[in-house]
């Protein structure tokens, strides 16, 4: 007899799914997450867009730091490319929305490569660090570039027609980031169980002992950055679009420790973290400000006034938490639900 | 020739501030190995509290160097003791996380109290304008130099002979050895975290003393990093001796290059010192063994 867990094909190991109930339960997601504009007010639809176009960073920072172990303090270096590829290919070239779409993925692809060559030579802290330098050097060039970049006052640009479909309804905006979205997940989950994937993970767990079985460090190395400069690069395209308004100041510093905030936080290395993640950082000054403004007096004066302050607190306190107490983070402990929802009374 | 020589003196001025700081990501890089990323917020919670602590009492000079360095110490180990320690033992990536982390809300922390207003942080006679070979320097910025000159001696002089100062060499070097010999990390990281807070604290009074009290100081952190890394981050006089050069540079930049160039001049220059040393200019290269 056949055990649960017999597998005659190496496919059938990595095979993203063989369970029917999740395959049934993402059905079920997907329809809600495609049928939510219909039932959601304004306002709600607009958070989830901002989640969605949010989660399409997260996974690119999750490909990088996540799977291969390489930090970035400096993806909004990466978002920044990509809005301003997008709106300057679409307001200064003239170039169709949809190439300018896929430019928003090869430009700071380009520069993911240029970002790459140091990560061979260095290590951890760091290569942090000259992705931080890299950042700031783009904002600067950025801000320098004059007429072209608009400088400081920015590129003001309008929601596309993409394959004759009109986004200028939220609605509409909605399902263009819910595809992209989708696109981003499968993306990130098959490259996790390719061998390009597994090459990332060695090279994460001990770059040594990857390269002695034959990963070729360079290569895998660069490909990381190449791929997650592309999604951060799309992601900033679609915040481009959402804020119709591309500035350095939309781009601060503080964006590249949220996205860090964030896989950290949902747990590192893994897709649905990412996901989770995203919602709880995003989501919690929302509720935060709620349940304050419920209690009334002192505090939700305080959440009025310094709203921005709060919310920085809040997100760096997760933080610290987090890792204080479940470096797992949110994946944990949804992994410990789901066991304890299976298998209770019993423990294991 | 004398506009050369302006630039140079007041590049040193602000050089000095950034080696104060860069010394501070050493200490506690060679005491700890990892890198605090929330040091231009313990430097601007400490000139904070300093400027309250000064303008209630009416702090001259001396006195108001003294409040910073016992504030920043109090602060650095006050963040030690309840954000760090806990930490001890954890994955160096999952440490430097929280260091952000801390910063985070530490930057968000001197907002909600003291608000987003610029404050001038007055100090009797350090405005004063000394000439010297003709040229004008002020007593603060006299001053910023001069202590960096003394921390630079103090803490030669500390690393090679005080008791403690080898204790921290011998944490960084073999930290599970250290243990063995008898040396309680948990307590060299607590003097490191107070030496690395007093440093960044004097550091962001004397740029608030000069430039003025803003919640941007938390900048000086990343400005100084170039500093920092241009030393090597486990070679402390290195990384003052570092900030000197970056502050003439980037004021030199500043000087006769479009002045958006002046922002990124020290990271520009990090980034072609790293691909040509990985390991900084005076940073000892690590052998690694599998």
């Amino acid at each position: 007899m056949k055990s649960g867990f017999f597998k005659q094909r190496y496919a059938e190991l990595v095979v993203l799914t063989d369970s029917r109930v999740v395959m049934a339960w993402t059905a079920v997601l997907f329809v809600a997450l495609l049928l939510a504009p219909l039932v959601l007010g304004p306002f709600l639809v607009a958070h989830v867009t901002v989640i969605l176009f949010t989660l399409v960073g997260a996974l690119g920072l999750t490909v990088l730091t996540g799977f291969t172990g390489l930090i970035s303090l400096g993806h909004v270096g990466f978002l920044m490319l990509g809005a301003y590829a997008y709106a300057i290919g679409v307001t200064r070239l003239g170039l169709p929305p949809e190439v300018a779409l896929l430019a928003s993925a090869v430009v700071p692809a380009f520069f993911g490569l240029i970002v790459g060559v140091p990560s061979l030579r260095l290590h951890g802290l760091y290569l942090a660090i000259t992705t931080l330098a890299f950042s700031h050097i783009v904002s600067a060039a950025l801000l320098a570039g004059g007429k072209f970049t608009g400088a400081g006052r920015g590129i003001t640009i309008t929601r596309p027609r993409l394959l004759g479909i009109d986004l200028s309804s939220d609605r509409a905006f909605y399902w263009f980031c819910l595809a992209m979205f989708v696109l981003a997940v499968l993306v990130t989950l098959n490259l996790r169980r390719s061998y390009v994937g597994r090459a990332l993970i060695a090279i994460r767990d001990n770059d040594i002992a990857a390269r002695t079985m034959g990963v070729n460090l360079v290569r895998y190395k660069l490909l990381a950055f190449l791929i997650s400069a592309a999604i951060t690069g799309v992601a900033g395209a679609m915040m481009a679009m959402y804020i119709s308004i591309v500035s350095v100041e939309s781009f601060p510093f503080l964006l590249s420790i949220e996205a860090l905030a964030i896989i950290i936080v949902g747990g590192l290395g893994s897709v649905l973290g990412a996901v989770f993640g995203t919602i709880f950082i995003l989501s919690m000054p929302e509720v935060f400000s709620a349940l304050t403004s419920g209690m009334g007096g002192r505090l939700a004066e305080l959440m009025t006034t310094s709203a921005h302050e709060i919310k920085s607190v809040l997100y760096g306190l997760a933080i610290i938490a987090f890792l204080r107490f479940d470096p797992r983070g949110l994946r944990g402990i949804w992994h410990d639900i789901r066991h304890a929802w299976v298998y209770w009374p019993l423990r294991y | 020739m004398g506009y050369f020589i302006e630039l140079v003196m007041s590049g040193l001025a602000i050089g000095a501030i950034y080696g104060l700081v860069a010394m501070s990501f050493a200490v506690i890089y060679k005491a700890t190995g990892i890198v605090n990323f929330s040091q231009g917020e313990l430097g601007m919670l400490t000139a904070y509290t300093s400027w309250s602590i000064a303008t209630t009492i009416g702090a001259g000079g001396i006195v108001t160097v003294l409040i910073a360095v016992v504030a920043g110490a109090i602060i650095g180990m006050l963040c030690e003791r309840l954000i760090m320690r806990p930490m001890l033992g954890e994955p160096v990536l999952s440490v430097v996380l929280v260091t952000i982390g801390l910063a985070v809300v530490l930057r968000s922390i001197v907002t909600i109290v003291w608000g987003a207003a610029p404050h001038k942080f007055e100090v009797a006679g350090v405005d004063t304008v000394l000439d010297i070979a003709g040229m004008g320097m002020r007593v603060s910025q006299l001053g910023v130099i001069a202590l960096l000159m003394v921390a630079l001696a103090g803490f030669w002089w500390f690393l090679k002979y005080s008791r403690f100062g080898v204790a921290m060499r011998a944490v960084a070097a073999d930290e599970n050895v250290a243990r063995l010999m008898g040396i309680s990390t948990a307590r060299v990281q607590s003097v490191a975290w107070a030496c690395a807070s007093a440093l960044a604290g004097l550091a962001g009074v004397f740029f608030a003393v000069i430039y003025g009290l803003s919640p941007t100081i938390y900048e000086l952190g990343l400005k100084a990093f170039p500093a920092t890394v241009l030393g090597g981050f486990d070679s402390v006089l290195g990384s003052g001796v570092s900030g000197l050069v970056i502050g003439v540079l980037e004021n030199l930049v500043g000087g006769y290059l479009p002045s958006t160039l002046k922002e990124v001049a020290g990271f520009f220059l990090i980034l072609v010192v790293l691909m040509v040393r990985p390991f900084g200019l005076f940073g000892e290269k690590r052998i690694e063994r599998v």
